[in-house]
């Protein structure tokens, strides 16, 4: 459920700084102009969070802030206190009066965002609609490296996807950078100055704004102690350099939960079809064991009974694609499905070694497959 | 700073001048970024122009008023400024008189905090909003005038400060 913030002030160029802080975060704002409307918002909406000024007209602050504790169905929202007034007496009574924080007015967006963020769960509002991505859409990565060269290198190495890779040498610009432009990615390197790549993850972390973003730390191979280092601060995990960028796809993908299954699973002419590519890797099998029994059951629910395995393009199976094959027929046999393999005669021979693949069928190609669940039935395997 | 001492005008609307002086600059710099610059030397705030003047006044262990003027122009500035927006988008007076009466509120505000640390106590009363083309604004026989000029950019900021010590 979307939080919900009151912001009670009489003036309505502080209430517009705090909707326009809040709006790029998925809650509720309402608003009152004093002590009376905002206890009736307050009893009306039973907001998350009220953000409320002292100073005003009607009722202040303090006489709403005791009417609010008073009422058992309303004490427990939390209240951040906006006051003109920094003084220590001030700043004292405020802190007496029960509220959770205060802010001394102007204040700055961030600052009001950070604190809002200590008391609920802010999310910026692209996050909490859990819209599910393809790997091919376009998404943001922040490298921060003081090598231009990297950033350079992860631009054409990830150049066969429609990634947007925005480079940044230093921390103060990469603060400026999220406070304009909210990343989905960050990948900052282990090794800048002064430890200036912890630093920065802690700062990522304690913003309301890029608390939630997957942020990879990046070092050489033989950098043990910081890949240690960065796992224990909580890093969403460590790239090495040189770069696998195989690897590295497929770990932008596991942390964003990007949909990878359209690359190996398509409904084609009334069946399943599991194609697997020539280049077979371990992230390939675990992407598609990843999406295996959701996209098979999916295809039952939609009424199709019949799969096709294409290992076509493979040219050496190993034990990754034999188990996954394993897999995909025992699953089609859990769901009554029936099951095609196709295969090249390479790959037909390779099978026969296996004790357990060593009755499987293969068709020649994806029309001879089809074409034989209309004729008489026949096994493709054991 | 010395502490203030109810019982020396000068003491007091000197401390005044200075504590308001360092809370203009504060307060733009913060609400809207902008560095502004004192300068007693420049004339005051254009002629012929209208312009808008937000105040608030305290009242405690000295009392007195404090307005902040400029042209309309540089008020809608300020507004677009603040809330972030184009100043085509800031629509009507409202919305400036608004802001205006809070840059005058914050301004105040820290110059209480700032008096509050030092022992002596005041009341903020609402702000309010003065506009026109051509007003002056005088002091009454027992209180104390100060103004101060501000430039920022090609604009200018007119401060004037009146106050007296409480009987």
């Amino acid at each position: 459920m979307r939080p919900k913030i009151l912001t009670v002030d009489d003036s309505k160029t502080i209430r517009m700084i705090v909707g326009k802080a809040l709006k790029t975060f998925d809650c509720e704002v309402f608003e009152a102009a004093n002590g009376v409307e905002g206890l009736a918002v307050a009893s009306r909406e039973r907001p998350d969070l009220i953000v409320l000024d002292l100073t005003m007209p009607i009722m202040d602050g303090v006489e709403m802030l005791s009417k609010l504790k008073s009422n058992p169905e309303l004490k427990m929202i939390p209240v951040i206190m906006l006051t003109a007034e920094a003084g220590r007496e001030n700043v004292l009574k405020i802190a007496k009066m029960g509220v959770r924080d205060y802010l001394i007015k102007p204040f700055k967006e961030d600052v009001l965002i950070e604190r809002v963020g200590r008391v609920i769960d802010l999310k910026p509002k692209g996050e909490a609609t859990n819209k599910i991505r393809r790997f091919d859409d376009p998404i943001n990565i922040l490298v921060v490296d003081d090598k231009p060269a990297i950033c350079e290198q992860l631009k054409t190495g990830l150049g066969d996807t429609p990634w947007i890779v925005s480079g940044r040498s230093q921390s103060g610009e990469a603060v400026d950078y999220c406070s304009q432009t909210l990343p989905d990615l960050i990948l900052v390197s282990l090794s800048l100055a002064d430890n200036a790549g912890y630093t920065l993850f802690q700062m990522f972390r304690a913003s309301s704004k890029t608390k939630n973003v997957p942020i990879f730390g990046m070092c050489v191979k033989t950098a043990s102690d910081d890949q240690v280092k960065a796992q224990q601060a909580g890093f969403t995990g460590v790239v090495t350099k040189p770069i696998d960028f195989d690897d590295l796809k497929s770990k932008i993908a596991r942390s964003l939960n990007l949909d990878t299954s359209y690359k190996y699973f398509e409904q084609k002419s009334g069946v399943l079809l599991l194609k697997l590519p020539g280049t077979f890797t371990q992230n390939v099998a675990n992407e598609v064991n990843i999406h295996l029994r959701a996209k098979v059951s999916e295809a039952v629910d939609s009424g199709l009974d019949k799969l096709i395995l294409d290992l076509s393009e493979i040219r050496k199976p190993d034990i990754n694609v034999i188990k996954l094959g394993l897999a995909a027929i025992q699953l089609c046999s859990e769901l009554s499905l029936k099951q095609r393999i196709v295969g090249s005669d390479s790959v037909c021979n390779e099978c026969k070694n296996f004790e357990e693949t060593k009755d499987w069928k293969f068709e020649g190609s994806f029309d001879e497959a089809l074409a034989s669940f209309t004729g008489p039935a026949m096994a493709s395997a054991a | 700073m010395p502490r203030l001492h109810a019982d020396d005008r000068d003491v007091i609307i000197d401390d005044v001048e200075k504590l308001i002086s360092t809370a203009m600059k504060e307060v733009f710099l913060k609400a809207l970024s902008f560095d502004i610059q004192q300068d007693q030397s420049l004339d005051t705030v254009a002629e012929g122009e209208p312009h808008v003047a937000g105040s608030v006044g305290f009242v405690g262990g000295i009392s007195g008023i404090v307005y902040i003027y400029t042209t309309c122009r540089f008020a809608r500035a300020m507004t677009g400024k603040m809330l972030g927006l184009a100043e085509a988008e800031v629509e009507g007076d409202e919305m400036i008189n608004d802001a205006m009466g809070e840059m005058a509120n914050m301004v105040v505000g820290v110059m209480k905090s700032k008096l509050a640390d030092q022992g002596l106590q005041v009341s903020l009363t609402i702000p309010s909003i003065v506009r026109g083309n051509h007003f002056t604004i005088e002091q009454s026989g027992s209180a104390h005038r100060r103004v101060l000029i501000f430039k920022c950019d090609e604009h200018r900021l007119l401060v004037e400060v009146m106050a007296k010590e409480q009987n």
